[in-house]
């Protein structure tokens, strides 16, 4: 065997390691969820859907669960009214401190959390909106519409602007020309961008956690209150629903984006 | 011809008119939603209007008396009396109580119950400085005073010094806080250090991960990059909960270090820095391999090849041709990496101990736990410096790495 190959098959070992330290801990806990004992101890002692039971049982779980799907879905609808107009004003406009907007924009990416947990806490205790979901909804909403924002620049990156004068030329309106030839050619991002913005929102606990109480608390920080105090099965049971969620949004991500792929090549074709 | 350029001209500045208006609502947003409650809770680091507005008439009859030179005068006590009782009608007195205390330990209950009897009327005969003085003696001690005159002022430097561990010192000067009080130029190290290991270890761990991804044929690209990237997708949270799960006493790794005879008795692996940092870098890692695998798309293979088959050893080839080409993506996915563990929150408040928690839980502590809304928010300007000044490092280090075709 030749220096090279060896080299080659010790670099796809290393890297089948290190792709085991990322995922196993994601799949370990799927048996582990299903235990019919009173805790997370392995090897797991028998298996039962009791914790999934437990979790359809407790109220809590179930209204957290609503509270989370309301907030995210606002959230996203809310990125998308800003997002999109913003992503075509961007992508086509050509006026000063477009630099600037990006950056702007940018910038709830990057800072931390907890600063953006604890200045919205004060804001909306000042605006007297704690307590409501809008504080939540708002502050998700900045969260998430950066990225919804780069998805649908990134989609418009290849559209072809004849089209919006063709449109116009044939009499549509700016409105009929935006629902009827810009939407429809770049739904796939914006679909993408929508589900990242909900996943963004959906996941999110640390804004949560700083702004909800009660009635509105969300799922993850339901699940970050269980933590502190005992990991219990119906936790693991939780997290690998969580799991299972994300990886069903991701293939619905990965088909689009072939789809996409697919059209366009079909179009150039 | 120059009508109808004008007429262009004036279609143009139209359209970018419109598709600056339908910007600006994004921006709005941004700026009231976001940059808006972040600047105003900044400002708390350097804001003493609490303290300034509601001992106004005390501070204007201060004059210049020193604390040292005798007991409080007549119309400074005066002037008190009158703050406290307006400061317990208007509800105030609590917090101002609050920011005393904090200044000068111990002195929250004078400040309540003197602003209390100072309400009630208790204290308005005159004169009123041997009624309160024989009431709360406190009210003589120089080294209370000299805390109140050196809050006075509309800002103040005392939240951002005493977030870097330093305080005023009796001749007005700058010095440290005694030791037993000095956490926070600690747990802002901690936070650096636990960053720069965390950064460093993803760098060593995705390099071969992302060389493996561009290397391998398509399909399997295809997987392994699919691989990678799915634990982006799931949540942070549930992600570091997992990690509770896996390390704790009676869990799965515990069990094959068992099974196996490594050791006899489970280890203790959770709540140590040894888990914050494995469930850091299982969370961070997948950002380390996409920066990568985008930069090393675009090198071709046959660089190495080259060096190879001119006879460099492989280390000098990978270390001479290959790393320098990757430079931009190790650097830039150093950078995301850095200044995301720089905020790290909730990780280390599940997974790390005491001893491992990083100034994010220091600012909501402050803000949950005692209210010190002045000391959160100056710890807070500190780490967006610390972040802002390592993105532009990264920033400029990854400039400085493009170098010109053709140079050495």
């Amino acid at each position: 065997m030749s220096a090279a190959s060896i080299r080659r098959l010790a670099m796809y070992a290393y890297a089948a390691t290190v792709l085991a330290f990322i995922l196993v801990p994601l799949l370990i806990i799927v048996p582990m969820s299903f235990t019919s004992g009173t805790s997370l101890s392995f090897p797991t002692p028998g298996f039962s859907l009791r914790w999934y039971q437990e979790l359809v049982d407790d109220p809590r779980w179930l209204t957290s669960f609503v509270n989370s799907v309301i907030v995210a879905s606002a959230s996203t609808l809310l990125s998308c009214l800003l997002g999109i107009p913003a992503a075509i004003g961007l992508a086509w406009g050509n006026f000063p401190g477009k630099r600037i907007v990006y950056a702007l924009v940018a910038a709830p990416l990057v800072a931390p959390i907890v600063i953006v947990g604890v200045a919205s806490f004060s804001f909306f205790a000042a605006a007297g909106l704690t307590g409501s979901r809008w504080a939540l909804i708002l502050s998700h909403t900045a969260l998430a519409v950066p990225i919804m924002l780069t998805t649908v620049v990134a989609s418009l990156s290849g559209f072809d602007r004849t089209l919006v004068r063709a449109a116009a030329s044939l009499g549509a309106g700016t409105v009929r020309t935006f629902f009827r030839v810009i939407l429809p050619l770049i739904a796939p991002g914006v679909v993408s961008g929508a589900i990242i913005a909900f996943i963004i929102s959906f996941d999110e606990v640390v804004v949560a956690s700083f702004l909800t109480t009660g009635e509105q608390r969300t799922l993850p920080r339901m699940i970050f209150s269980g933590v502190r105090e005992s990991v219990s099965p119906a936790i693991a049971a939780v997290a690998v629903l969580l799991i299972a969620f994300s990886a069903v949004l991701l293939g619905i991500i990965g088909w689009l984006q072939s789809r996409a792929v697919r059209l366009r090549s079909r179009a150039s074709a | 011809m120059s009508g109808g350029a004008t007429r262009t001209g004036q279609r143009g500045r139209r359209q970018n008119m419109l598709t600056a208006a339908m910007v600006a609502p994004l921006v709005l947003f941004i700026v009231v939603v976001f940059l808006w409650p972040v600047a105003r809770f900044l400002a708390l680091s350097v804001d003493n209007s609490d303290i300034s507005s509601n001992l106004s008439r005390t501070f204007a009859a201060i004059g210049d008396w020193q604390p040292a030179t005798g007991s409080p005068p007549e119309p400074l006590l005066d002037a008190l009396v009158q703050d406290l009782a307006e400061a317990r009608n208007k509800g105030r007195d609590g917090v101002l109580a609050q920011l005393i205390n904090q200044r000068q330990v111990g002195t929250r209950f004078l400040v309540i119950k003197t602003a209390k009897d100072a309400a009630e009327g208790k204290f308005d005969a005159r004169p009123v400085g041997d009624a309160l003085l024989a009431t709360y003696p406190g009210w003589a001690d120089p080294a209370l005073w000299t805390e109140i005159i050196r809050a006075r002022g509309t800002l103040t430097a005392y939240y951002l010094l005493g977030s870097l561990d330093l305080q005023r010192s009796a001749d007005g000067g700058i010095e440290r806080v005694p030791a037993d009080r000095a956490v926070f130029v600690d747990a802002l190290l901690r936070t650096i250090w636990i960053s720069l290991v965390v950064t460093v270890v993803c760098a060593v761990l995705a390099i071969p991960v992302a060389q493996a991804i561009v290397s391998a044929p398509p399909a399997w690209s295809r997987i392994m990059f699919a691989l990678v990237l799915f634990p982006l997708w799931t949540s942070l949270l549930v992600r570091t909960v997992i990690w509770i799960i896996v390390l704790q006493k009676n869990g799965p790794v515990n069990a094959a270090l068992v099974f196996s005879g490594l050791v006899d008795t489970p280890l203790t692996l959770i709540y140590t820095r040894f888990s914050l940092y494995i469930a850091m870098i299982q969370v961070l890692l997948p950002l380390m391999v996409l920066s990568l695998v985008s930069v090393m798309r675009r090198v071709p293979a046959s660089y190495m090849k080259a060096a190879l088959s001119l006879g460099a050893p492989w280390a000098t080839a990978w270390r001479r041709v290959q790393l320098p080409l990757i430079m931009p993506g190790l650097l830039a996915g150093s950078a995301i990496v850095f200044v995301f563990a720089l905020g790290y929150y909730i990780t280390p408040i599940l997974v790390g101990g005491p001893g491992d928690q990083m100034i994010s839980s220091y600012i909501a502590f402050y803000t949950n736990t005692t209210l010190n809304w002045g000391l959160a928010a100056a710890l807070s300007v500190q780490l967006l410096l610390v972040l802002l000044a390592s993105a532009f490092l990264l920033w400029t280090a990854r400039v400085l790495t493009r170098r010109p075709a053709g140079a050495p």
